[in-house]
């Protein structure tokens, strides 16, 4: 038993960190709004200069962890690039994005020419962008596409590595949320004393930290579940992001929360932080289709554990 | 990261699953609820098959008469036990966890050669004299009171919330000697359960068969030799006696062994359940194994040297908040016959019995309120959890 991602992995993690920081960090989010194109001006030859053109996820379980810590790294500073998207592409290059049943909808969908979508039943299409991004406040950069070409093969098993490694990017934007109100509650202060003095904020910080670290033991879970055996890993893939949903819906409100007003304002990289994530959590499938989703595959494929739970030979 | 059995691990974990179905058909068979005599048969029988077989004190070190397990080998053991729905720990739980591992570290040599192979053998019941009405998770506040009378102590006061008094011989039992506060002059004794002066009083809870009693000490008489470690250094004796049960207990495994068990007895109507059901059960098994990962983290950073108390805590509160989502959902899925108790209740009983235990999961041994302080002091001082 070694729960720890190898140290290549946690190594590109740090890189990746000091590169997005000089970038600007959240900030570079915040001029991205106003200009998408440092998305491909500024962004993309830093991943290049990681490395990213060349990382595939699959071809071992270094690749594959390095993979994941690239996307938190990048989840910690809301980095206005699909990361995830980016590192699962196809064989023409594309990458390749999970979508909703109906609809092809995917954040900065606008940035490459063309992208490979696949649906829940791993069906898969290649798809351009139908106009430019929404613009909205929760989605600056989502796009709605138009199928090009629906004879493709399926992409399970892509479709899988892609909502993991999004989930890796939720890791760590919930990570850095609670170091952000750490960082507040210790310096802000009402009634004469830091409000890290009041049991109230201690425990709601405490109980986030403990979401965030159980949800961190999952991600990693997930990733070698995947790795390791594929083919059974859906379950696992839709219980990692059904928990990274909800982990990230009670761990941003209440570091919302913590800032007071100033974690609506967008002065502060908690608000930047939670609009950013928003396509992430609604897109493909929001918590309670993802839930239901999760319910149906258990039911089937059962759950790894210590015993069966699958219904469905019943 | 790669998070199967390690060689050793998966070798303990097919010799425990090949010995407990040997022995499938002559494991104790639970006695009534409120049947006292009968639950100390039981769990100390258990306690002697566990010790014949060579896994009593399975992480106890060797050279105290233990297994010598590694903290993750130990997590592999208990999980078995649950896969096997073997016996719990029950009437064993002080002896094991905290009397036996702290006569280790400050018992004498005496002390260690009457208590431990006596505990191993499930001859010995302990229970720990810790909390009082007016100390509780603030033990350093209690006020039983040990005065010097010639080469003696005299204890008197007052003990609550005392697991097993009423079955127990020994008592691990912390008394303050002189005038101090807070953590000054806390002293622990060894004190037979049968002294002059000793009246334990059971409280009618809903744990059954008094598991919860109050321990009055009226002039109890202590020898010298009933003192474990120094006079006024007890606060660090229930610093070790406490360190051992945080993770100790691997109740995710019985969450996940109720779900499925359930779970298959409802399969043929599991169309039939409201659809909000089947959702809160895949809720509650990401809940396991994300507790479960908790607990795994922790042994792996104690099998490293490290002293985990942060990433202890934090398993705790998962572990104990897992506990409790778990039963709420077994009883919403068996709904009316969850009232209904022992042999003929849903999986015999033991939904309704894990649903009781349950609600002291996030008070005993520590409320997650404790557990809460020690995560945030970290985190706002800088750590991670």
């Amino acid at each position: 038993m070694n729960p720890l991602l190898p140290d290549e992995a946690l190594e590109l993690r740090a890189t990746a960190a000091k590169a997005f920081a000089a970038l600007g960090g959240v900030d570079l989010a915040r001029s991205a709004e106003d200009d998408p194109t440092v998305r491909a001006k500024e962004v993309a030859p830093v991943l290049a200069e990681l490395g990213l053109d060349d990382l595939d996820p699959w071809a071992d379980p270094v690749a594959l962890a390095a993979a994941a810590a690239v996307c938190e790294a990048a989840g910690r500073v809301a980095l206005p690039y699909p990361v995830a998207g980016f590192l699962v592409r196809d064989a023409d290059g594309r990458p390749t994005a999970v979508v909703p049943n109906d609809l092809a909808r995917v954040d900065h969908g606008d940035l490459f020419e063309q992208w490979r979508v696949v649906r829940a039943d791993g069906a898969a299409s290649v798809v351009a962008a139908t106009g430019p991004a929404l613009g909205s406040r929760l989605g600056p950069f989502v796009a709605d596409l138009h199928v090009l070409d629906d004879s493709v093969a399926p992409a399970h098993l892509d479709a899988l590595l892609h909502l993991t490694l999004s989930a890796w990017s939720v890791l760590g934007t919930v990570d850095r949320a609670v170091e952000l109100a750490v960082e507040h509650v210790n310096g802000r202060v009402q009634f004469g004393k830091p409000i890290a003095s009041f049991q109230a904020v201690q425990f709601q910080l405490a109980d986030s930290a403990v979401a965030v670290a159980g949800l961190r033991e999952l991600a990693g879970f997930t990733l070698w579940r995947l790795g390791a055996d594929p083919d059974r890993a859906r379950p696992d893939v839709l219980a990692l992001r059904l928990h990274a949903l909800e982990v990230a819906r009670s761990v941003l409100r209440t570091c919302q929360q913590l800032h007071g007003a100033a974690g609506v304002c967008d002065e502060y990289d908690i608000s930047v932080l939670t609009r950013m994530v928003q396509p992430a959590l609604r897109l493909p499938w929001s918590t309670e289709r993802t839930a239901t989703a999760l319910a149906d595959a258990i039911r089937v494929d059962g759950f790894d554990g210590l015993f069966p739970h699958a219904q469905a030979a019943s | 990261m790669d998070l199967r059995d390690s060689p050793e691990e998966h070798r303990l974990r097919l010799d425990v699953r090949e010995w407990l179905a040997g022995i499938a058909s002559s494991m104790p068979v639970p006695p009534a609820l409120d049947d006292e005599a009968g639950w100390r048969r039981h769990d100390t029988t258990w306690q002697r098959m566990l010790f014949d077989a060579g896994y009593a004190g399975i992480d106890w070190p060797v050279e105290f008469g233990g297994v010598g397990a590694a903290p993750a080998e130990h997590l592999v053991f208990l999980e078995e036990l649950s896969r096997a729905n073997a016996p719990a720990i029950g009437v064993n739980f002080v002896g094991q966890l905290h009397a036996g591992p702290t006569l280790m570290v400050e018992g004498t040599q005496k002390q260690r050669e009457e208590h431990l192979p006596a505990i191993l053998r499930g001859n010995e019941i302990w229970c720990q004299g810790f909390s009082e009405p007016e100390a509780g998770s603030d033990l350093a506040g209690l006020r039983t009171r040990a005065v010097r009378d010639g080469d003696d102590y005299v204890v008197t006061g007052q003990k609550i919330w005392t697991s097993y008094a009423a079955m127990a011989q020994w008592c691990i039992l912390a008394a303050r000697v002189g005038e101090g506060t807070r953590h000054e002059g806390i002293t622990m004794f060894v004190v037979p359960m049968d002294s002059p002066g000793i009246t334990v009083r059971p409280i009618r809870s809903m744990l059954g068969a008094h598991h919860l009693n109050e321990v009055f000490f009226d002039d109890v008489l202590a020898a010298p030799a009933a003192l474990l470690g120094e006079v006024g250094g007890g606060w660090s004796v229930i610093r070790t006696a406490l360190a051992h049960e945080r993770v100790g207990i691997a109740r995710y495994a019985r969450c996940e062994r109720l779900l499925s068990a359930l779970g298959a007895a409802l399969a043929p109507h599991w169309g039939d359940l409201p659809a909000s059901l089947h959702t809160q059960w895949a809720r509650a098994l990401v809940q396991v194994r994300v507790a479960r990962l908790l607990a795994y983290r922790t042994v792996h950073a104690q099998a490293t040297g490290e002293v985990p108390d942060v990433a202890a805590s934090a398993a705790r509160i998962a572990v104990t908040q897992c506990d409790q989502a778990v039963a709420e959902v077994l009883f919403d899925a068996v709904g009316h016959e969850s009232l209904d108790a022992g042999a003929h209740a849903p999986l015999h009983g033991a939904i309704e019995d894990h649903w009781r235990y349950a609600q002291a999961a996030t008070v005993a041994s520590g409320t997650i309120e404790v557990q809460r302080m020690i995560v945030s002091k970290a985190l706002l001082a800088g750590g991670r959890v």
